[in-house]
């Protein structure tokens, strides 16, 4: 069976948390860094992504820190959920590889 | 009261549409994303973040606490969810499909008499209407309990399974299913979903619902 795409806040999302563990807002502003001001994720959006990553086993929590009097809590990606990262990742370079060599343009220029 | 305190009571009150569990768990670390992406002297939550925040619950609600990779169990809940939207369609296709049943029956008996027409409606119709919204809150609340783990979720739905079924039969033995054909076709179309259901919870594995 053909395996889904993966959506593309689930993608920031897991970038976000490659480099290393990252607590919600400053997930939300890597987000918006990544995709060069592009995608803005809400609150409700990321943590709904969140909760969904963690049933699949993507991402865990890595620890928790009170600030101010408030919890934070820092999520960071498991070994499955790099692998899954790493495949979308190819599988998008693939396809952007194609289109370019089908356009004549090399890989990064925009023509 | 000042304004940033303001802006928190607002936000806690719409944050009330999350599930329980998942508020006792990520209540404050929401909150806390929340007030800092607050706008300066913002008193009351934008449009975009209500709606967000109401669609992200009912997501919460709604969606299967079981992983995606547990692929039976996630087609099952779909699949009640479709059922639940298609049996409220027949309910609705019940009423008002009463002119065609009306004629068919007619044709069936001509010498009913509007009193006697009156007698099938409250006797055979008005129960298969209430049955079918009854049966709109079954599918609902099967495909939660399937998506929690709840294991006699899946005997529940057998069960309601072999009861339709037997109805249907019973329904095309009298006769009585074909008098509106927009009902059978609505009627078969349910039953096939039923029976892709019981396919997949019976044929699948247990689920693995995350501990919360």
């Amino acid at each position: 069976m053909t395996k889904r795409a993966m959506q593309e806040a689930t993608f920031l999302v897991l970038t976000a948390l490659a480099a290393g563990s990252q607590h919600g807002y400053g997930i939300l502003s890597d987000v918006v860094r990544i995709s060069d001001g592009r995608v803005r994720l809400r609150p409700g959006t990321l943590y709904s992504a969140l909760d969904r990553l963690r049933l699949d086993g993507l991402v865990s929590v890595d620890r928790e820190e009170v600030v101010e009097g408030r919890l934070r809590r820092y999520y960071r990606l498991t070994p499955e959920g790099g692998r899954q990262l790493a495949a979308e990742a190819a599988r998008l370079r693939s396809n952007a590889a194609t289109a370019f060599a089908r356009l004549g343009l090399a890989e990064g220029t925009t023509g | 009261m000042n304004g940033a305190a303001e802006l928190e009571r607002a936000y806690r009150r719409w944050l009330r549409c999350y599930p329980k569990t998942f508020r006792r768990e990520h209540e404050a670390e929401i909150l806390d994303v929340l007030l800092a992406g607050a706008r300066p002297g913002q008193r009351r939550p934008e449009l975009t973040e209500r709606l967000d925040l109401v669609a992200s619950a009912l997501r919460m609600h709604l969606r299967p606490r079981v992983p995606r990779s547990d692929r039976a169990v996630f087609r099952a809940v779909g699949l009640l969810y479709l059922g639940a939207v298609v049996q409220l369609a027949t309910a609705t296709t019940v009423v008002a499909t009463l002119g065609d049943v009306k004629s068919n029956v007619v044709t069936r008996y001509p010498g009913l008499t509007e009193v006697e027409w009156q007698a099938v409606v409250a006797g055979q119709l008005v129960p298969k209407a209430l049955a079918a919204g009854i049966a709109v809150g079954f599918w609902l609340w099967t495909a939660w309990a399937l998506g929690h783990g709840r294991r006699w979720a899946r005997i529940a739905f057998a069960i309601f399974f072999g009861l339709t079924t037997v109805d249907l039969l019973e329904g095309l033995a009298r006769g009585s299913a074909v008098y509106a054909r927009a009902d059978l076709a609505l009627g078969t179309g349910l039953w096939l979903i039923e029976l892709a259901v019981v396919c997949l919870i019976v044929g699948g594995r247990r689920p693995k619902v995350a501990a919360r």
